[in-house]
């Protein structure tokens, strides 16, 4: 692990390599990716399929591991370390909002709001006022008790923002988070995403295939067979 | 919520088939409770005292003593209460109705194991009243429906009086209780000098003597002692505790405690590979919700300890199920039957439920705990 300064990217990765095997045949997906990110940021990162966006995601989530190259966030080397202290890390620094929002039927949207703060030293009382505050935040007040069979398609994906939010990371992942909403609940997520952007000031990185969404970043990157061609940034 | 509501919720997902789980356990702690009970109570081993001894024939059960050991016994100054008691075995109006007489000095036996028999002074002297009378145990008492001051017939299966008859017939003059609810109570005292003096055979002779030891004196030693000082007599002895004695008699006709443990470890083991298939598909169908978890920061170990929450979960409801059913089983069953139900039962069957339920639930918990997350997420 490295220390990083004020002037480093908050995210940083440099000549990343990664390739998967199938049928013994092997596939690199990236070959030297270089990317920087600098905190408060909102990327949007579009890309046809197959060109690595997913891959990426998962490797800034800490749940895939690159074959070489260098992966900072913050002050934390993510290739450096074990699957022990990713998962410490994703507890503490990251939060990750779901295309298809990826609730626990059996519980409720304060509960599955409160699933992170599980994993931290907080009172049962201190756990409960941050979820109210949390489901405020996202218009669900009042919905508590609600279980997500119950709720549409913008609404759950409020409650999984909630959750990506309720251990106040500094980095949130967004992987197609509108990709299973109509356009007036997607606009309200995206509008939700900026708001947590801009007044909270998270770095925010969301892969997403719809123009409309990648319109709400600071910046929009194209990734095209494992490298990125393109960078837009916003009027 | 807590990490526990989280594995309870987890549990009753589908509530149906936590339900069946919970009754396949509740009906194995059933029979465990049952069987563990029968076995401390109408054996009556486990209220049985490893200190108190019984000299019996070395020829086996069926062959007397003479009184005349007695002098010598008492003449040990390890021995701290002697008593000697004969056996009479018969039925009671029907053949079946079953019952036993213990023939004994009232005086001598509350020396020896009063306590253990629940008996009292009053007792004795109320024994002592008539060469008839006799006390009887709670169980039997309850069992016959008799009352104090009834008077009662047993016909002796091979004990017959100088005149012919087999028909005993004593007045009931109390009840003793026992120690506890583990101690056999299910036999009749009468006193040795009605039914030595009326007997037509074996005259002055005992089934067997008790020996109390002295404080300090241990059994084993002293037990050896007395068998060898009438090694060479012409009745030799075998002396065992009344515990060693009570399951070697049990032994005679099978290896009960065996048999149980066969029965009980059946049960249990199919209970463990029935909870372990169920357990394996209901984690292998949560595989996608595992994946989303340890992407919340749920660590490989906070993941298997859910699922082995989960199992423990389901074995502590269906495990209280059916210790709490086995219980009143033995509340509500005859006394006849003996059942004890004691801490000891209770403490060991709450040990089986923590270890089945770890056992259960460490295999789902292991594959879950490995599974990455990228496959996790593969499966939906």
């Amino acid at each position: 692990m490295t220390q990083g300064n004020d002037q480093d990217p908050y995210i940083a990765l440099h000549g990343l390599q990664k390739g998967y095997r199938m049928g013994g045949e092997a596939i690199p997906i990236f070959s030297g990716l270089d990317l920087s990110i600098p905190r408060g940021d909102f990327v949007a990162v579009m890309g046809p399929s197959g060109s690595g966006k997913s891959t990426l995601l998962n490797m800034l989530a800490g749940i895939d591991r690159p074959d070489a190259g260098t992966l900072r966030i913050g002050n934390s080397r993510l290739d450096q370390m074990g699957e022990a202290a990713r998962s410490s890390w994703r507890a503490h620094h990251m939060g990750i909002v779901f295309q298809f929002y990826n609730l626990l039927p059996m519980l409720t949207a304060a509960e599955n709001v409160e699933l992170p703060l599980l994993l931290k030293p907080l009172s049962r009382k201190e756990r409960r006022i941050r979820v109210e505050k949390v489901l405020d935040l996202v218009g669900l007040a009042g919905r508590e008790k609600q279980y997500p069979a119950m709720m549409s398609g913008g609404q759950q994906q409020r409650v999984g923002i909630a959750r990506a939010i309720v251990s106040d990371p500094g980095l949130l992942l967004c992987d197609e988070p509108t990709g299973d909403l109509d356009r007036t609940s997607a606009d309200e997520v995206l509008e939700m995403l900026r708001f947590l952007n801009r007044v909270l000031e998270k770095t925010i990185v969301m892969v997403t295939h719809d123009p409309q969404a990648a319109l709400y970043a600071r910046r929009t990157l194209h990734l095209y067979k494992g490298d990125f061609v393109e960078e837009k940034r916003a009027a | 919520m807590t990490f526990f509501d989280l594995a309870r919720k987890n549990a009753w997902r589908k509530p149906l088939r936590s339900l069946l789980l919970m009754v396949c356990i509740a009906v194995a702690f059933l029979i465990y409770g049952l069987t563990a009970s029968f076995l401390a109570g109408t054996q009556g081993t486990s209220a049985a005292s490893d200190d108190i001894l019984g000299v019996m024939s070395a020829g086996g059960r069926t062959q007397p003593l003479p009184m005349a050991h007695a002098a010598r016994l008492a003449a040990d100054p390890d021995i701290a209460a002697l008593a000697y008691m004969t056996r009479l075995r018969g039925f009671v109006a029907a053949e079946k109705n079953v019952v036993a007489v213990s023939a004994a000095d009232p005086e001598r036996l509350i020396a020896v194991n009063g306590k253990g028999l629940g008996l009292t002074p009053e007792l004795v002297a109320a024994i002592g009243q008539a060469r008839d009378k006799v006390l009887v145990g709670r169980a039997l008492m309850e069992a016959q429906g008799w009352t104090v001051g009834q008077h009662i017939a047993v016909t002796a299966f091979d004990v017959a009086k100088r005149d012919g008859s087999r028909d005993w017939r004593f007045e009931i003059a109390g009840v003793f209780e026992g120690e506890n609810a583990a101690s056999d109570t299910y036999f009749i005292i009468a006193r040795y000098d009605y039914i030595n003096a009326a007997r037509a055979r074996g005259k002055d002779t005992v089934d067997a003597f008790i020996v109390r030891p002295r404080e300090g004196v241990p059994p084993g030693e002293l037990a050896a002692r007395i068998d060898t000082l009438f090694a060479n007599s012409a009745a030799p002895t075998r002396t065992q505790s009344e515990k060693q004695f009570l399951e070697a008699f049990l032994r005679q006709y099978a290896d009960i405690g065996l048999i149980v443990d066969l029965v009980v470890g059946a049960a249990f083991v199919t209970l463990l590979m029935i909870v372990v298939n169920t357990m394996v598909f209901a984690v292998r169908e949560r595989t996608f919700e595992i994946g989303v978890l340890k992407t919340l920061g749920f660590s490989r170990l906070k993941i298997m300890a859910l699922i082995l929450g989960e199992t423990l979960f389901i074995f502590a409801v269906g495990g209280s199920i059916g210790l709490v059913l086995a219980k009143l089983a033995t509340v509500f069953a005859s006394p006849a039957l003996g059942l004890v139900f004691s801490p000891p039962i209770a403490a060991k069957a709450l040990m089986i439920i923590a270890v089945l339920g770890l056992a259960t639930g460490a295999l789902p918990a292991f594959n879950a705990m490995r599974t990455p997350i990228i496959k996790a997420f593969r499966t939906r």
